[in-house]
């Protein structure tokens, strides 16, 4: 695999909720040769219907190779290539092909912050510019839910790097393609 | 609170129910090994149709069932019991993952109650038999047991085939229940194409039909699908040359003018030559293209159209990219290109592009001495003239058997391809035989290979098997020092083993018949007595002396 064309994908799959599909579906991209960066699990609408949504590292062609090997296992019903819909542009989602569909992705993460007076002010700062939720207050932790893009996450950290962070979790990312589907 | 059980329905233990739905299935023979877990399976085969087969080792069960598979085109199944019993299983397992052979292995497991505690003779089965698996199961619930043999049997059988592995707790096994034997697999995750579709078809004949120098390249789902006669017609009706890979030996008559030879490693000059530089249009048929067969991918791909034809959609593009996919079933597909091609012929009066020559040309690794002798060996068995079971093992045999066994009678080989098994080749005879029982089998093998799963020539003994052995007898590892001699500078270590076996005594102690040749002249006499025979005979054909003795009888002849 060569790391210069290597570029994340996200992968988002309908499975069986059967014992030992995470395994199955986690150690096919680990002997394939590839690394996920990230994987979430929950069900779906759908009783016994699980969603993955697996982000990996890897050029176009072999991710098209480790779809099709996932969607070989016996109890996944559907994958699908997913970009992100803000980060490509037209062409450059002409040119990954058909079979990509265009998705939105989100992600969720909690961060237990230590609160006081001196602290305040950056904080109150942070909740504000990214509409965090206050999940929880103990009288000196304070815990804060934030959610959106990977990149707005990504900025919330940043921000948080001026203030004392006690404990942190990210869910990873969860992706849905845009398309529309025809009821069944 | 009821258990999902339908009082209605008949009560038998897990184990009763597993031997209704095998004999329902068709299962005429399980090949196994017997241990604590798997016990019940065994009290509930006592009193069935279904003949048991005991192997010596548990690897020599799941090579009987791939053998009896590929002659009887579904599943064999094999039986071993928990730890141990299921880790002998996994060799088998892969190389018949990476052949695309129907399999069914039943294990036994510790008690639920036990599972995870570490107890005696528990291994993880399910996690160590996922990679080499289609698929497998660990059948935790009752409710689950009818559905999962039912799925293992339809996926194992149905598109790409092949290895699913069940594994069964001993107390679900031994306990009662009302079992639901019309009880059906739901499986919405998995419909295996079978009809290629046609705008694709089109799209193929279209180019084959403008293409100049079009080849077809054969591979091992050609016969897997049981497509030899769709496969056959299409290229005479198109008259296009063909060259194989080393898992469709057989398909295609050496003398058959349209036949070019093997291409790969082991291939021959011309046939890698046709795909490297020469077409400039491939069909790929059922193939998987690793690097054994594709030694250069990138000429390969240079300067033609692909066209590739497979029941599964992962192979297409996998190790190169692919002009014209078709993903389908290939008997049914090609039946539909035929049938395309009657309507509108194609490549009407265009002539064979290329010249059949030096098809026999030896392999591409350096000549030894003995090689010539073990070609006079093949040449003999070739000469045999009735149906043959042959299985080979792998080695140098493997190679000079393929390209040298050239009666249709005794082909196609069957041989571990994918994985590259030593000790394949004896118990899938044994196993060929169980499926086909009037014809003989006969195993071509090498020192190295035998002595890999040799106690297995006793189950051949113990059921009077018409099996034939021929170990090509060269007291090393000689496709190991041939690597040694190109790659590593001649530096030899590890590939002699210093210490001579008379396999012919060995035979006799396992009750069989056993002889050794070492004069050219006692090849075919000694193969004839030994076929003829039906029993179990070893022939120990030594290479070294046949071939220095030969030297000396040329010299006196002339």
């Amino acid at each position: 695999m060569s790391v210069a064309n290597d570029q994340r994908h996200v992968i988002a799959m309908e499975v069986e909720d059967k014992p030992g599909v995470l395994t199955r579906i986690s150690s096919l991209f680990s002997r394939r040769g590839f690394n996920v960066e990230s994987l979430t699990v929950g069900h779906t609408h759908k009783p016994g219907i699980s969603r993955f949504t697996v982000v990996v590292l890897g050029e176009e062609k072999e991710l098209e190779q480790i779809r099709k090997q996932s969607q070989k296992l016996i109890h996944v019903l559907k994958t699908c290539h997913v970009v992100d819909k803000d980060t490509l542009t037209e062409f450059e989602l002409e040119q990954i092909g058909m079979k990509v569909k265009h998705g939105v992705m989100r992600e969720l993460a909690i961060v237990k912050v230590h609160y006081d007076e001196q602290s305040s002010r950056p904080i109150n700062h942070i909740v504000e510019r990214f509409s965090a939720r206050m999940l929880h207050w103990s009288g000196y932790d304070l815990l804060l839910e934030f959610s959106g893009t990977e990149e707005k996450i990504d900025a919330v950290f940043e921000e948080l790097e001026n203030v004392t962070v006690l404990e942190s979790v990210r869910s990873g990312k969860i992706a849905m393609s845009v398309e529309p589907i025809k009821a069944v | 609170m009821s258990d999902g059980s339908n009082k209605t329905l008949p009560e038998m233990t897990g184990a009763e129910a597993l031997v209704r739905l095998l004999e329902a299935r068709g299962v005429d023979v399980i090949f196994g090994y017997p241990g604590g877990a798997n016990l019940p399976i065994y009290d509930a085969l006592r009193g069935s149709t279904i003949k048991h087969i005991l192997t010596r080792h548990e690897q020599g069960s799941v090579h009987m069932a791939e053998g009896y598979a590929r002659v009887k085109g579904q599943a064999g199944v094999c039986l071993a019991t928990s730890g141990p019993g299921v880790t002998n299983l996994v060799t088998g397992l892969a190389d018949a993952y990476l052949d695309s052979i129907p399999v069914v292995a039943l294990t036994g497991q510790i008690p639920r109650s036990m599972i995870g505690t570490d107890a005696f003779q528990e291994v993880d089965a399910f996690n160590i038999t996922m990679p080499v698996c289609k698929h497998n199961e660990l059948v935790k619930k009752e409710t689950e047991l009818v559905k999962a043999i039912d799925g293992a049997f339809y996926i194992a059988n149905s598109g790409r085939k092949g290895p699913v592995l069940l594994d069964f707790p001993s107390d679900l096994l031994a306990e009662t229940h009302h079992y639901d034997l019309e009880e059906r697999c739901h499986l919405p995750g998995y419909q295996p194409t079978t009809a290629g579709n046609i705008g694709q078809i089109k799209k193929a004949l279209k180019a084959i039909d403008q293409a100049e120098r079009p080849l077809v390249l054969l591979g091992g789902g050609v016969s897997n699908s049981m497509a030899v006669e769709e496969f056959l017609s299409f290229v005479r009706k198109a008259n296009i040359p063909v060259v194989r890979t080393l898992m469709a030996t057989g398909v295609m008559s050496s003398d058959d003018p349209l036949f070019m030879g093997m291409i790969g490693t082991h291939g021959n000059g011309l046939a890698n030559q046709m795909v490297n530089s020469q077409a400039d249009l491939i069909m790929i048929v059922g193939a998987k293209l690793s690097n054994r067969s594709l030694m250069r991918p990138d000429l390969f791909t240079k300067g033609s159209k692909l066209i590739q034809i497979d029941i599964d959609p992962a192979e297409i593009g996998k190790t190169i990219q692919v002009d014209i996919p078709m993903v389908g079933d290939i008997r049914e597909t090609l039946r539909e290109v035929n049938n395309r091609i009657e309507q509108k012929p194609i490549r009407v009066d265009k002539p064979l592009w290329c010249e059949k020559k030096h098809v026999k040309s030896k392999t591409m690794l350096a000549k030894a001495n003995e090689a010539e002798a073990m070609e006079w060996v093949f040449d003999r068995l070739s000469e045999i003239d009735q149906k043959l079971h042959v299985t080979t093992d792998v080695g140098r045999h493997q190679v000079w058997a393929n390209h040298h066994m050239i009666n249709p009678k005794h082909l196609p080989l069957i041989t571990s391809g994918g994985l590259g098994t030593m000790g394949f080749g004896l118990p899938a005879a044994i196993g060929a035989w169980f499926a086909d029982q009037e014809t003989s089998v006969v195993n071509i093998t090498g020192d190295g290979s035998f002595m890999m799963n040799m106690q297995e020539f006793i189950v051949a003994v113990e059921h009077q098997i018409p099996l034939t052995v021929i170990i090509i007898n060269d007291f090393r590892l000689s496709m190991i020092r041939e690597l040694q001699d190109s790659k590593y500078g001649q530096r030899h270590i590890a590939h002699d083993f210093n210490r001579d076996v008379d396999f012919s005594l060995l035979a006799q102690g396992m009750g069989g018949v056993g002889r050794t040749v070492f004069k050219l002249d006692d090849i075919k006499p000694a193969l004839e007595e030994a076929i003829a025979s039906k029993v179990p005979n070893i022939l120990c054909i030594d290479l070294e002396r046949l071939f220095r003795l030969s030297k000396i009888n040329l010299v006196e002849a002339s």
